[in-house]
């Protein structure tokens, strides 16, 4: 592991403390972030919806798309591409490892 | 960013819901949405059936009315699409959307954005852009039911997208990279609706009038009743708690507007599909403004409040802290 990897990686969330197959909030600091359990993997974006700013991590998730709870606009979580109007821009979404039963996210 | 509060955040944050109660309510299902669709379009099967039967006779008129009262009702599948919450599959939503949208004449891209900012400025004057204010008379009343200013308007602004314009109230909730899939879907609508207008005179064609036109004018008054009980009459203010109205309604009208009498739950979570509506109105009982006498105490209301009988909603004092 070099230094930039000690400095850049955080942790987010246990992954023993995500919900299964659906989205789980976590903060890192400032940050409000979703956190996705998908059959491919954990992926996690910031947890504002990119349209109107309601919190993703009260939407309806399903296989890998997360669809905001206000104006079910829609993400792919794996790159954070908008998928559905009204979002038209896509959510930030953060590069991913698990160490240690932990969710870590590269700044 | 700050967070932002909306009704579901609002419920959560007040304990009336809780995440995981949610994530029970937003389950969709392909095969519930198939069996009401199917059941659906045997009623309207049914009444296209008494049409065909009245053809030729005075009947017809009664049989295109009960036509039209049921397409009428597209309205509340489309309505139910653009949330997303009728098919587990996303795009079956999509198809099934602008279908409804071919057959009551309402662009379906269009209405997505349009009704999202409904869902923002909920019954907020001059921000909601599906507001319907409360008529000041009588005949304001009337001449709303009667959707002669309904189709005006909605003629007009398919008209309008398709000449490439839209309006300054327009641009504040469509956004720019949207403009051109609005303008080309309009197009596409009048180009299409002229060929139909075209091979029924070329053909000497009538069944469009008998099974559809004619029902969807006669219908219509009919959505606009309906349409009147979910806001008209509430406060004018930003709070899901008094700015909705959810109306108790006989199960085969509820069956026909696909549950969408419950219609304070729905703004409450857009999220949670039609057949979870009933069961999140169990749950947020003493919540949200429910009118138990349906669509008819629903109007009582309004009338009363248009006759000076009872304050008028929309002078509801704003309380300032």
């Amino acid at each position: 592991m070099s230094g930039s990897d000690l400095s850049d990686w955080h942790d987010v969330i246990a992954v023993a403390a995500m919900e299964k197959g659906w989205v789980t909030a976590a903060t890192l600091g400032a940050r409000r972030l979703a956190v996705y359990d998908t059959s491919s993997g954990i992926y996690v974006s910031l947890a504002a919806c990119t349209h109107g700013g309601a919190n993703l991590c009260d939407g309806y998730f399903d296989g890998h798309v997360i669809e905001c709870p206000w104006h079910q606009g829609a993400f792919d979580v794996r790159d954070g591409r908008a998928i559905s109007a009204p979002a038209t821009r896509g959510m930030k979404v953060f590069e991913v490892r698990v160490e240690g039963g932990m969710v870590q996210i590269r700044l | 960013m700050t967070e932002v509060i909306t009704p579901l955040t609002q419920a959560l944050a007040e304990g009336k819901l809780t995440r995981a109660e949610l994530r029970g309510f937003m389950q969709r299902s392909d095969a519930l949405a198939f069996r009401h669709l199917g059941l659906w379009l045997l009623v309207l099967a049914a009444t296209s059936a008494l049409v065909w039967l009245a053809l030729g006779t005075w009947w017809l008129v009664p049989a295109m009315f009960a036509q039209g009262v049921v397409m009428v009702h597209f309205f509340s599948l489309q309505h139910e699409c653009v949330h997303y919450t009728v098919f587990r599959t996303r795009r079956f939503n999509d198809w099934a959307g602008v279908a409804c949208g071919w057959i009551i004449g309402l662009p379906h891209q269009f209405f997505r954005y349009e009704h999202c900012d409904h869902h923002t400025h909920t019954q907020i004057t001059g921000d909601d852009p599906e507001q319907v204010p409360l008529p000041r008379t009588i005949w304001g009343y009337l001449w709303y039911i009667s959707a002669i200013p309904y189709w005006r308007t909605k003629i007009g602004e398919i008209a309008r997208h398709a000449m490439g314009r839209l309006t300054a109230a327009e641009r504040r909730f469509v956004p720019k990279v949207a403009e051109t899939t609005l303008i080309r879907e309009a197009r596409v609508m009048v180009v299409v609706y002229a060929l139909i207008l075209a091979a029924m005179l070329a053909f000497q064609w009538a069944g469009p009038l008998w099974f559809w036109l004619i029902p969807l004018m006669m219908g219509e008054p009919v959505m606009r009743f309906v349409r009147m009980t979910e806001h008209v009459g509430r406060p004018t203010v930003a709070d899901m708690r008094d700015n909705t109205r959810t109306n108790l309604i006989p199960k085969p009208l509820q069956f026909l507007c696909w549950n969408m009498n419950y219609h304070a739950e729905h703004h409450y979570a857009a999220s949670v599909p039609f057949h979870a509506l009933p069961r999140l109105h169990a749950k947020l009982r003493g919540y949200v403004h429910v009118e138990p006498g349906g669509y008819i105490g629903a109007h009582r209301e309004i009338l009363a409040q248009i006759l000076g009988k009872r304050p008028r909603a929309d002078q509801t004092p704003v309380d300032p802290g």
